[in-house]
């Protein structure tokens, strides 16, 4: 890999007039190409009764296309030793891909099939319907899926992020093919592709092979999606626990909405979660809940990031018996985070941290063409590596607190945990 | 497209027995320095289960040079990761940082090789947080019955129990224990250390031998287990619980990783059960939707899921196979399709087609995971601690020279009808309130 930083010099950026966008990376050393992106729709598509129509919809892709079956389609991606997978966002479907350099052409070009010429065979309707009920069914019964689905429910509200993509299983009873069909034609199109790829090949090959594969892509019929619609954050605290019975570990997460990805507290905050959960062993709270109080073997801070409403969360699997010891000492540690500045040893200490991490981020093909991704979804555009150390340095002990101020607060803190019934 | 895992490597050993293994490679300026020791739950013995994998708890705690925030700050600091993990054959630290801060994990590692405190308040602690690790690992249905089809598996071998240890043993484990455990097995007669990256070898190696090189070896004692031999037919273990899909398992047993017979079972695995993956870092896999088993048990609806594992090991150990069947499923149907799929690989050859498209597969997964440094650190310890690093780089080379007779006679020898252990898990729905 090149000891150069990707930047607007050695990022290869193009649009197609299909709305498409290619962004390509080299890596000529590597044998290997990986690449990553996203296209419409999103989960927000979902109307109300048919929570999981678009998961289900982006499932059925993979499961052949007019001209290949399930297996003549699997056999042609696992027989060069390829991979390609499919999911469903809140806001779009996302792709991700592994190929020897040579078969990258051969890749693509399935992609393409899969999503413009889908089977959607009755047959695999009901074997895929069946596989996401079972998941939906283990999801049930496991704590921390439970406690994050309380959780969004209790901060999203009546907001379309309150809803798990996959669904609900209510949701399936009446669902028919046809319905899924009709989705596809309208939602599933080149207008709001991004790719991004890097490893053993030219970007301008790449460029070449995405030409004739997804940029020559047309679909007429290709809706736009939907607005978000606006976010209010919950006003006072909300407790929610979910009894699973027979359950070894609680799984725990308290938090409050995340601050706009797309703005400088985000980067503000960034800093301040590393030193609250990250950080080392998990940053403040791992030293408390984990390292002096033993409690947990997991304990650690999450700023959540995307378009729309997101969350900054503290997640902990605990025995039942000290789950409420637990919330307390996070509490406290919550209210240290927004009434003290951090101190100077802290702040330079993620400060080199994040500066120290920029290059391993890249040290992957699938490192670069993920930060690829990031700066064309949140429009921080081509030369953001380069700008970042300097906005990091920027950043004070003081807008810390200030902005941790804006975020936290002990009396509108969202609490969902899942597991033995609460004594 | 071939991939030379032997270029810029270089090998040395200390007087006092610590082996170096170090590979050049500039692509980026960054290190990663792994540290492995030949112990492992492999080498325990019962009423001390876990010990190994505590220690290496322990060895985050600090000694009198570096506090464990010390330790933390160390790699944080720069921006680096790091980590440990506690197999059943070895145990092994890593860091990966920006190069210019090498020594610093040098230094590191040789003090903690020795000097760690095993400080019993700190002990206490941390008897907490594995048993909590150990409770969110029971928490699912797979893991308990992991763990009571790998103590049919073997009558005595350790491979039985669990890394993490009984949670009888968790609880009487002393700090003594813990502390004799790691004076026995933390020293340099009974490690690697594997440094991959933008490094100068000549000059790293000198600062190994001033770091490690005058830490004495002492006499290697350990608890070397024989290897167990075919399991018992018709074994079955079934359990009940809390849950809403049964789970399948079934263990065969498979040969050592060092054993010849290994090359064509990794291609009967890639056939069953899709191939696994020999890459620890970043690198992803390949499905499995096109394996034999996959076809038979999920496209038909007797399965949600299925997938395979075979890991290379010092001892012979055991190929397990793992399928979801829905609520509505019957788990004794999908073990008769297990079967079926079996049967057909222990009574005829496979095409050659077959065999060339699992060394495809094989070179697909080396090349993702040779762009990544750590995962290069990674392979040179990883199989050192059951072969040498050649069983890597030759690994491509022996699985092409695989016959079909040998995939079916090895077949024959390791997956004979009824020789396997059955697991199988039964929900019992649980009630979820609000």
């Amino acid at each position: 890999m090149s000891n150069s930083m990707p930047d607007s010099h050695t990022i290869l950026r193009e649009t197609w007039l299909n709305g498409t966008t290619l962004l390509a990376y080299p890596n000529l050393t590597s044998p290997a190409v990986y690449f990553t992106g996203y296209m419409q729709p999103g989960a927000i598509e979902d109307a109300d009764e048919l929570h999981g129509l678009v998961s289900f919809t982006t499932d059925m892709l993979m499961t052949g296309t007019k001209h290949l079956n399930f297996q003549r389609l699997h056999d042609k991606i696992e027989s060069i030793g390829a991979s390609l997978s499919i999911g469903t966002g809140h806001l779009s479907t996302t792709f991700v891909g592994q190929c020897l350099r040579e078969d990258l052409e051969t890749v693509w070009n399935l992609l393409v099939e899969i999503v413009q010429q889908p089977a959607f065979a009755e047959k695999q309707f009901k074997r895929v319907r069946n596989q996401i009920l079972t998941g939906i069914a283990i999801q049930n019964q496991d704590t921390a899926t439970m406690a994050s689905q309380a959780f969004n429910r209790a901060i999203y509200g009546s907001h379309p992020y309150a809803h798990p993509d996959i669904g609900y299983a209510q949701s399936f009873s009446g669902l028919r093919l046809e319905q899924l069909e009709s989705f596809h034609a309208n939602h599933y199109g080149p207008k709001g592709l991004v790719l991004a790829v890097c490893g053993g090949i030219a970007p301008e090959m790449a460029r070449d092979i995405f030409a004739r594969t997804l940029g020559a892509w047309q679909n007429k019929t290709q809706t736009s999606p939907k607005t978000l619609p606006p976010f209010t954050p919950p006003a006072s605290s909300i407790r929610s626990h979910t009894t699973l019975e027979e359950k070894k570990q609680s799984d725990l997460i308290i938090g409050v909405p995340a601050p706009k990805t797309v703005s400088r507290d985000y980067q503000v905050c960034s800093l301040g979660n590393t030193i609250l959960g990250r950080y080392g062993m998990m940053g403040r709270i791992g030293k408390v809940v984990r390292e002096k109080a033993g409690l947990s073997y997991e304990v650690s801070s999450h700023l959540g990031a995307g378009i729309g409403p997101t969350a900054w969360k503290i997640v902990a699997g605990v025995n039942p018996e000290n789950l409420e010891k637990a919330i307390s000492l996070l509490r406290q540690e919550i209210l240290r985070f927004y009434t003290e500045p951090v101190t100077p040893q802290e702040l330079q200490d993620v400060k080199t941290q994040a500066l120290g991490r920029l290059p391993l981020s890249l040290e992957t093909n699938a490192g670069i063409a993920s930060i690829l991704v990031s700066i064309e979804r949140y429009g921080y555009g081509l030369d953001y590596l380069r700008q970042l150390p300097a906005l990091i340095e920027s950043i004070t002990a003081e807008e810390i607190l200030a902005a941790a101020q804006r975020y936290w607060d002990l009396d509108k803190l969202v609490i969902a945990s899942a597991g033995k019934a609460l004594q | 497209m071939s991939i030379n895992l032997n270029h810029n490597l270089h090998q040395a050993q200390l007087k006092n027995g610590l082996r170096v293994m170090l590979k050049e490679i500039h692509t980026a300026p960054v290190t990663s320095t792994w540290i492995w020791y030949g112990i492992g739950s492999r080498n325990e013995l019962p009423g001390k289960t876990g010990l190994s994998h505590w220690v290496e708890h322990m060895q985050f705690k600090g000694t009198r040079k570096f506090t464990s925030e010390d330790i933390d700050n160390l790699v944080s600091r720069v921006g680096g990761y790091s980590n440990a993990f506690t197999s059943p054959d070895w145990t092994t630290y890593f860091e990966t940082m920006p190069s210019a801060h090498l020594h610093a994990t040098l230094e590191l590692e040789a003090d903690r090789m020795v000097n760690s405190l095993f400080d019993p308040v700190e002990v206490e602690t941390e008897r907490t947080v594995i048993i909590s690790e150990r409770e969110g690992s029971e928490n699912y249905p797979e893991f308990r019955l992991d763990e009571a089809v790998q103590l049919r598996s073997f009558q005595a071998h350790p491979y039985r129990h669990e890394v993490l240890g009984f949670k009888g043993d968790l609880i009487s484990i002393s700090r003594d224990d813990l502390f004799e455990h790691y004076r026995q097995y933390y020293q340099p007669a009974n490690a690697i250390l594997c440094i991959a990256g933008d490094i100068s070898p000549e000059s790293v190696l000198e600062d190994v031998e001033n770091l490690f090189g005058s830490i004495p070896p002492a006499p290697l004692i350990r608890s070397i287990p024989s290897p167990e031999k075919a399991l018992t037919p018709g074994d079955t273990v079934e359990l009940e619980g809390p849950g809403e899909a049964h789970y399948l398992e079934i263990a065969w047993r498979c040969p050592a990783a060092n054993d010849p017979d290994f090359f064509a079972y990794s291609i009967i695995e890639s056939l069953l059960s899709g191939p696994s993956s020999l890459n620890m870092f970043g690198s992803g896999g390949i499905s499995n939707r096109t394996s034999r088993l996959y076809q038979a048990l999920v496209e038909e609806d007797y399965a949600a899921s299925v997938f395979g594992d075979l890991s290379a090991n010092i001892d012979p150990g055991v190929y397990k196979v793992f399928a979801t069947i829905r609520p509505d499923g019957d788990p004794w149907a999908a073990l008769k399709i297990v079967d079926e799929q079996v049967s057909r690989i222990t009574s005829s050859e496979l095409s050659v087609r077959e065999i060339e498209r699992a060394i495809k597969q094989a070179r697909a997964l080396f090349a993702y995971g040779s762009d990544n440094i750590t995962n290069q650190g990674f392979w040179m310890g990883y199989a050192s601690s059951f072969a040498d690093y050649q069983w890597f780089a030759e690994y491509l080379t022996r699985l092409s020279s695989v016959t079909p007779s040998q995939v079916l006679k090895t077949a024959q020898k390791y997956l004979p009808a009824d020789q396997r252990v059955v697991g199988i898990y039964r929900a019992s729905k649980m009630q979820e309130q609000a």
